[in-house]
């Protein structure tokens, strides 16, 4: 898996490979959600992602962004993330989530997608919204596609560095 | 002796069954059927690069599939941890094996075959039940090349993989199949 970053930024987003305007459910700007696909961090507040979430050619989505709150950390093995990912699998797939890394060993939050308003509601039950805040937001077309559902019932990470769901070693 | 012939020789006779299609050594076809939340899914994709049960099933309905499937939610809960990958197959269409997979608890992808396309191609039809025509009860382990490591004829519910036999059956495709099985040590 090449290195994949996602942040949400109030300014430009220099360098970045795929960006779309972020709006909360009550249409109040909500800052810039972009991605790059670079081995460096492009941005203090890039975190990884799962680089089959983003596309360019995505269409308009709405999202769960689940953040740690400043200062928080929380290991990736944390018997709370690992029973997000498990209910991740349990429940309906939505059109893809990913979890975001800072680093190899720390959950530092996830996205979960849907391009459907119909399954828009399912956002508000989030499995990673339990674990710290989540934000509701509309994301304009340009930057999220879809990620197949993992076969399941593994919920490992497939080598410490990547974002869940990737699937493959290597 | 190595290791892996040391394994091979305690497996013997254990899931050395044929159905159909599905013998030992054999290549399970890469077919493509929706899944529970009507995605259509390649196998090879469903398998990635781990050893996978593929487990063939009459129906909801049936019993001794309700028996059995609380062994693969035992299984499911090392499996989850352990690289190993779990489809179950029937001729229930996706709704229903929505609806089944969820009041399992189950965690794994369910695949459809209503029309009987893979049953066919497998000669898996059981053909005692004229009725629903369902898949005649099987299970399978195959490695990421779909070959298959073992066959387990689940039609009398005895014939059926314990969860010991199945662990046994991963963990042998496992020591093939990761260069690093022998620890790393200094």
């Amino acid at each position: 898996m090449s290195r994949c970053w996602l942040a949400l930024v109030e300014g430009p987003a220099t360098g970045a490979d795929a960006v779309a305007r972020a709006s909360t459910t009550d249409g109040h700007p909500a800052g810039t959600l972009a991605a790059w696909r670079r081995r460096a961090k492009p941005v203090r507040e890039a975190l990884r992602v799962d680089e089959r979430l983003i596309d360019p050619d995505g269409s308009a989505a709405w999202i769960s962004l689940v953040l740690p709150p400043s200062g928080v950390r929380l290991a990736f093995d944390d018997l709370a993330v690992q029973q997000a990912r498990r209910l991740v699998l349990l429940h309906p797939f939505p059109a893809g989530v990913s979890t975001l890394l800072r680093d190899d060993s720390h959950f530092a939050g996830a996205i979960t997608v849907t391009h459907s308003a119909a399954e828009q509601r399912r956002l508000r039950d989030d499995p990673f919204g339990r674990i710290f805040p989540a934000r509701l937001l509309a994301v304009e077309p340009g930057i999220l596609g879809a990620v197949t559902p993992p076969t399941g019932p593994t919920i490992e990470r497939y080598g410490s560095g990547n974002p869940w769901p990737w699937d493959r070693f290597g | 002796m190595n290791a892996t012939q040391r394994a091979r020789d305690a497996s013997r006779n254990v899931g050395v069954d044929a159905v159909g299609e599905l013998r030992v050594d054999g290549q399970v076809p890469d077919f493509e059927l929706l899944d529970h939340a009507g995605n259509r899914r390649r196998l090879s994709e469903l398998v990635g690069g781990d050893p996978t049960v593929l487990h063939f099933y009459r129906g909801w309905w049936c019993p001794k599939e309700q028996a059995f499937f609380r062994r693969l939610l035992a299984l499911q809960e090392d499996a989850e941890v352990a690289y190993s990958r779990i489809v179950s197959v029937s001729i229930d269409p996706p709704q229903v094996n929505a609806a089944f997979r969820a009041g399992l608890g189950a965690r794994w992808t369910f695949l459809s075959d209503p029309d009987r396309d893979v049953q066919t191609q497998l000669r898996l039809r059981e053909t005692t039940d004229t009725l629903n025509n369902p898949y005649v009860p099987a299970v399978v382990v195959i490695s990421p090349d779909l070959r298959i490591h073992a066959v387990h004829n689940g039609y009398w519910y005895w014939g059926r993989p314990t969860q010991d036999e199945l662990v046994r059956h991963l963990r042998d495709i496992s020591r093939e199949l990761r260069p690093d099985w022998e620890a790393p040590t200094p």
